[in-house]
């Protein structure tokens, strides 16, 4: 079974920690996504399953070996780069060829010896990739005679034609034009599925994440935060900071309090209450929720936050409203008036101007702690 | 932790080591016929090699710093002296003038002119020419008596100019010559700076109001400032140690006026047929030389930090 | 607004005088070339170089300068091309050879020491080229290498190195290292990628590090002058010096110029045929700093 597992990888740069204790088990056949800003440490994390940064202590293992001394060449991965890194000087053909005809493969008659592919073999090989890539009529052409979604695809063929344990991407799409790389996105998951092979997949794109990965590896200032599935992560981030990260439109956050009364916990954002279910200590908490778990009225209820409409954003079926916080009260934790916030309405009810209630879906909204990390213990609503 | 695999030293030399075993050539042979006979010469500066009156090659001995004193501060100190100050003047005029040539006939070029490749190859030409060969026409040409330039002054009516009979021609004739020699190269290279500046800081330019000077000013030359230090500085050094020009041309004269501290190191060792080279006095002039150009390379680095992003 | 009136008077103007300041440039940089070549052409002794300069005349111009050069010589010119280009030639591979490792070496690798040995060559090669000849000469003539091919060689092969080399790091330092890890990934060790990736891709620079390395030895007299004494190892150099020197007259200018042009005819042809890269790899080289 090959899959890819770190354990306790650690990277530093002189001063920097690029990768701090990082430990994670990739299945095989698994499609996974390491998402985080620039400068997070996932391209590190990438190229020391690499093999091409050495880590400063921590142990990687492809299939079941223990990779830690072995030469990138020596790991049987292949790895597409940001910038595709094509061999200028070669045509198409010989640059998908380049590994074949580099090594060597075990003979049939002794498997401790070893042989060269013969001429037909790499032919094979490599028009078969072509044709997976639809590339194939670019084989005599060198890369500066190629489009930019051509150079990316032959860059994936130079990976695929060598059959590896593992696949190795950092950020293969970020270079491609807008149009094309929905399109690409889709070709990647199809290849994938076509392979069953292991995906190790790079980006700071959240919403390329969310569409390929299996599971999802988010990191941010070298440390993991969470790995998880797309869903769960949306659903049951890990702390503050995944929590904005992922999902769009982006989630918002409000600092309220914890209050207890009695044995009753009750989140308070004056004039918002909301009872709360399971235990914590009381105090300062902030409250997520996203735009489609509010409901916005034409009255101001009781319990409901008080806004002004100052934009509308007419998109069919999942029309928009912007609206601003008016402050409450000036007493007590009133949210912060000028926060602006979207929510999900029908567009023809309001106008720009409009003086509107907005509630919070009880049920839907995360708690999190003044460490950021989500009080998972705690849930919305009464039981 | 049981394995700690930082970024120490025995680490980079574990991942590093080969890039050893590629410099051995090189270090050898630098090692061999660049070291070494730096050392050795500054070993023979310090003794009488040649200079002691024992009219022998196989007989000298060391004798300290006697020859610096005598070269700096004592009787030969004016001859250094001289020596100093016309090798600065011939480096520090040549690179002006390749300088001012080379950006004002770079500027000329960067316009979208017709040619622009012709003109570019035509004034590269010589360059292929082997040096001492057109140094040597050059030579012919100043002559006073059948010099060809003298020759053509004659026909719009200037009187023949015995060149290389007065200091101040005799560095003219120099300065020309040296000019032509070089001129090309500083046009190519500032051109191609030039050319890599983007074209739309330009239009941004005249649009905010900047006239062409204006232009050449605030744009065209801070992009051009690292190259003008670096082919200066190379310039500089260069020419302070070029031996062709001046002694095939001035042989140094009239008298020493042009005599610079290589043509003159040379003398001193190959000069004089059948006595015995003064090969200290020689290496003494060497030394010289060396330590000024070393020095003002290390200040000018210094001063201007050239080197600041390029070693990794 | 001051600028419209005249504006297409001003830049014909400008152009005109561009035009203008380029001939001149031309005619100055190849006036002396010109004169070389009327030279070796004209039939000496001539009356007036000048007049034939500046109007050759046809009934002035032979082919008896070249055929002296060529066939007047002793030893043959063909002996002394050979030598030229033996000397000249195994310089360049070697020293072209040399740069290569050494650039690979700077450029891309992270070496304990790296810093101190980029500042010993730059420092050491500051040290005049020229005077170097002294204590060669004293340390080849105790080992015996005093007019040897191998003895001119090696010291013709040191001379450009180290310049030749900053230029090769420069150049490398521009191909970006994910091309030499692509390699890695597919399966090469540092070495393969060297030679079979990196070293292909610098073929423009190395082509004007073999020209810089092959001019210099190519053109030299002073070191030849010491180190040669037999004439079956004369150099075109040589000979073209002591027969330009000899006599000062104006009776062998013919045979002096045409030497002078059928020795450069290689240097002039590989210049032409291999010009792009060398402009090329000249201003990279140059403008990295």
């Amino acid at each position: 079974m090959t899959g890819i597992r770190l354990e306790n990888v650690t990277k530093r740069f002189k001063t920097t920690l690029a990768v701090d204790d990082v430990t994670f088990s990739i299945r095989d056949g698994e499609f996974v996504v390491i998402l985080g800003a620039s400068g997070s440490g996932k391209s590190t994390i990438l190229r020391i399953i690499a093999g091409l940064e050495v880590q400063t202590s921590g142990h990687v293992y492809i299939g079941d070996m223990q990779v830690d001394d072995y030469e990138p060449r020596d790991r049987n991965i292949a790895m597409v780069f940001q910038s595709y890194a094509l061999y200028p000087h070669l045509r198409v053909y010989d640059n998908i060829a380049f590994g074949l005809r580099v090594r060597r493969v075990p003979r049939e008659d002794d498997p401790d010896r070893f042989r060269r592919r013969t001429r037909q073999e790499i032919d094979d090989r490599v028009r078969h990739a072509a044709d997976l890539l639809g590339i194939g009529d670019t084989l005599r052409k060198k890369p500066s005679e190629l489009s930019g979604g051509q150079r990316q695809r032959v860059a994936l063929a130079r990976a695929i034609v060598r059959d590896p344990e593992a696949f190795l991407l950092d950020e293969p799409l970020s270079n491609l034009d807008a149009k094309i790389r929905s399109s690409a996105r889709i070709e990647l998951k199809r290849i994938h599925e076509q392979l069953k092979q292991t995906f190790v997949f790079v980006t700071h794109d959240q919403s390329e994440a969310m569409t390929l990965a299996d599971r999802l590896v988010i990191v941010d200032h070298g440390r993991l935060l969470q790995f998880d599935t797309p869903e769960n992560v949306l659903r049951s981030p890990a702390n503050q900071f995944v929590a904005s990260f992922v999902g769009s439109p982006e989630m918002v956050f409000l600092q309220g309090a914890l209050t207890s009364v009695g044995g009753a916990y009750a989140f308070e954002l004056d004039p918002v209450r909301i009872p709360v279910r399971g235990a914590s200590s009381p105090g300062p908490t902030t409250i997520g929720f996203r735009p489609w778990d509010l409901a916005v009225d034409r009255a101001v209820g009781p319990g409901a936050l008080s806004a002004v409409v100052r934009g509308v954003e007419r998109l069919g079926s999942s029309d928009q409203l912007f609206l601003e916080l008016n402050r409450a009260s000036d007493h007590g934790v009133a949210p912060p008036s000028g926060v602006s916030l979207r929510a999900m309405a029908p567009a023809y009810e309001f106008q720009i101007g409009d003086t509107v209630g907005v509630t919070i879906r009880a049920d839907r909204a995360l708690f999190f702690g003044a460490d950021g990390a989500r009080l998972d213990a705690l849930e919305g609503g009464t039981a | 932790m049981a394995d700690l695999r930082d970024q120490t030293l025995g680490f980079r030399l574990r991942r590093e080591w080969p890039a050893y075993i590629y410099l051995i050539p090189t270090t050898v042979v630098l090692l061999f016929l660049n070291a070494y006979p730096v050392a050795y010469t500054v070993y023979i500066s310090m003794t009488d090699f040649g200079t002691g009156g024992r009219g022998s090659l196989l007989h000298y001995q060391y004798i300290g710093l006697g020859n610096y004193y005598r070269a700096i501060l004592g009787s030969g100190g004016p001859t250094t002296l001289t020596l100093l100050e016309n090798s600065l003047f011939w480096a520090a005029g040549s690179v002006a003038l390749f300088l001012i040539v080379g950006l004002g006939l770079a500027t000329v070029m960067n316009q979208e002119l017709r040619g622009r490749a012709v003109y570019r190859t035509l004034i590269l030409l010589p360059w292929a020419m082997p040096a001492f060969i057109t140094i040597l026409v050059w030579s012919n040409m100043w002559q006073y008596d059948y010099g060809i330039i003298n020759e053509l002054l004659a026909t719009i009516g200037v009187r023949p100019i015995d060149w290389l009979g007065h200091a101040s021609t005799a560095w003219t004739a120099l300065f020309v010559t040296n000019l032509w020699l070089s001129f090309p190269f500083y046009t190519v290279v500032f051109l191609a700076t030039m050319q890599a500046i983007p074209k739309d800081l330009y239009e941004a330019a005249s649009i905010d109001g900047a006239g062409s000077f204006s232009r050449f000013r605030r744009i065209t030359l801070p992009y051009l400032a690292p190259t003008i230090v670096f082919v200066g500085l190379m310039g500089f050094l260069f020419t302070f140690n070029n031996f062709y020009p001046i002694y095939l041309i001035t042989s140094g004269g009239p008298g020493i006026s042009t005599q610079i501290f290589i043509t003159e190191s040379y003398n001193k060792a190959f000069g004089s047929v059948g006595a015995t080279p003064e090969l200290s006095t020689a290496a003494v002039y060497s030394v010289i030389d060396f330590v000024i150009i070393v020095a003002i390379t290390v200040v000018v680095i210094w001063r201007t930090d050239l080197t600041r992003n390029w070693l990794k | 607004m001051r600028r419209r009136r005249g504006r297409k008077w001003v830049r014909l103007a400008k152009r005109i005088a561009s035009h203008a300041v380029l001939i001149v440039a031309v005619l100055f940089a190849l006036f002396p070339v010109y004169f070389i070549a009327i030279t070796s052409f004209s039939k000496i002794p001539i009356a007036s170089i000048t007049a034939q300069v500046l109007i050759p005349k046809m009934s002035q111009l032979t082919l008896a300068s070249y055929h002296a050069a060529l066939y007047g010589q002793y030893p043959t010119f063909g002996m002394l091309l050979e030598n030229s280009l033996i000397f000249a030639g195994s310089a360049a591979a070697i020293g072209m050879a040399l740069a290569a490792f050494t650039g690979f070496a700077l450029s891309k690798f992270n070496f304990p020491g790296r810093r101190s040995f980029v500042y010993f060559i730059l420092i050491i090669s500051l040290f005049p080229s020229f005077l170097l000849i002294i204590p060669y000469y004293f340390m080849f003539a105790k080992l015996g290498l005093i007019d040897s091919y191998p003895g001119l060689i090696i010291p013709y092969s040191a001379g450009a190195v180290v310049f030749s080399g900053i230029l090769v790091k420069n150049y490398m330092d521009s191909i970006p290292d994910d091309i030499e890890e692509a390699a890695l990934v597919d399966g090469l060790g540092r070495t393969g990628a060297f030679f079979r990736v990196l070293l292909p891709l610098c073929y423009p620079v190395l082509g004007l590090a073999a020209f810089l390395a092959f001019v210099g030895p190519y053109t030299d007299y002073a070191l030849a002058h010491v180190f040669i004494t037999s004439s079956g190892k004369e150099t075109l150099a040589l000979n073209l010096y002591s027969i330009a020197t000899t006599d000062t007259g104006a009776s062998n200018y013919g045979v002096v110029t045409a030497f002078a042009i059928v020795m450069s005819l290689p240097i002039v042809v590989f210049y032409i045929a291999f010009q792009r890269y060398i402009i090329g790899g000249l201003t990279l080289g140059a403008v990295r700093g």
